[in-house]
């Protein structure tokens, strides 16, 4: 996933900065609260440019960032205008939830999608003895629960809302150690500066 | 229901996706877990995982914001004369 987080984390670095430079000149007097989303938004740009498009995830962030016509400039800055990261797989916009986890249908790991399961499983029940329903029942509300928590870690990886539940896991391993990466080099350039500001 | 049998399969799409898969995913994600977001117990029941897994993004997030805050009141200006700027080219190798 990742050989050389040094290097990784060089890059980000190199990216992010790149992105806060090219806003210089064209923005002289930014107030407090656009400057704070330059800053968040180039460093998120630098981690997906950084991945290369290769996961999801990454492109998800991209994807996002170009819906609002504000970032334009910046995405082209730092991505280049043939950005070449859209998806060709990608699922309508329609197709999304709002955030609350209801989502369009996809094909779950967890949970026995098939109604046939379910009858067998009444007719099992029924006809072994006492002990059986209550161990479907613990199974069952197993099941619900992870699906609930499925649905929720959808909403914080990227492209989340687009992935059957085992390249959401795939994505999810993927994304947390690439994200950790962008906190660190954050990290290391607030830590970098002064305390104290000059204007 | 795959709680009743080992070799139980649950469907996903047009591959199928075995139990020890699963099982396999989710001790790798728990791997990514730092310590904070761990627990005592050996058993990584599925949700638990994916609940703590849930929380740690959520914090890096988080933290992502408050840095992004603190470097917007550190930068005062992003512009290329200022000493902040020559501190970050200096870190640029």
């Amino acid at each position: 996933m990742m050989h050389n987080p040094s290097k990784v984390r060089q890059k980000i670095m190199k990216k992010w900065i790149m992105g806060l430079r090219s806003c210089s000149s064209s923005h002289e007097n930014l107030s407090l609260s656009e400057r704070r989303w330059i800053i968040k938004l180039s460093a998120d740009l630098a981690l997906a440019s950084v991945r290369n498009g290769s996961r999801r995830w990454s492109r998800a962030i991209i994807e996002e960032a170009s819906r609002n016509p504000d970032n334009k400039g910046l995405i082209q800055r730092m991505l280049g205008s043939g950005c070449d990261y859209r998806s060709p797989c990608l699922i309508p916009r329609e197709g999304r939830s709002d955030g609350n986890g209801a989502g369009h249908v996809t094909k779950s790991m967890w949970v026995a999608t098939s109604s046939k399961k379910i009858v067998k499983r009444c007719r099992r029940a029924r006809r072994s003895n006492g002990r059986a329903p209550r161990r479907n029942e613990a199974a069952s509300i197993a099941k619900r629960l992870v699906k609930k928590r499925t649905q929720l870690l959808k909403d914080f990886v990227p492209g989340g809302q687009d992935m059957d539940d085992v390249s959401l896991i795939e994505e999810t391993l993927d994304y947390i150690v690439w994200l950790r990466a962008q906190v660190d080099v954050m990290r290391a350039l607030a830590h970098s500066l002064p305390a104290t500001t000059s204007i | 229901m795959s709680g009743r049998s080992s070799g139980s399969r649950a469907q996903l799409g047009s591959s199928r996706i075995s139990d020890d898969q699963i099982i396999e995913l989710i001790t790798r994600l728990r791997q990514q877990l730092p310590e904070i977001h761990q627990w005592r117990s050996d058993k990584a029941s599925a949700s638990k995982v994916l609940q703590e897994t849930c929380n740690y993004i959520r914090s890096l997030h988080k933290e992502v914001d408050d840095i992004s805050e603190r470097l917007s009141q550190l930068l005062s200006t992003i512009d290329a004369n200022s000493p902040e700027a020559s501190i970050i080219r200096s870190l640029i190798p």
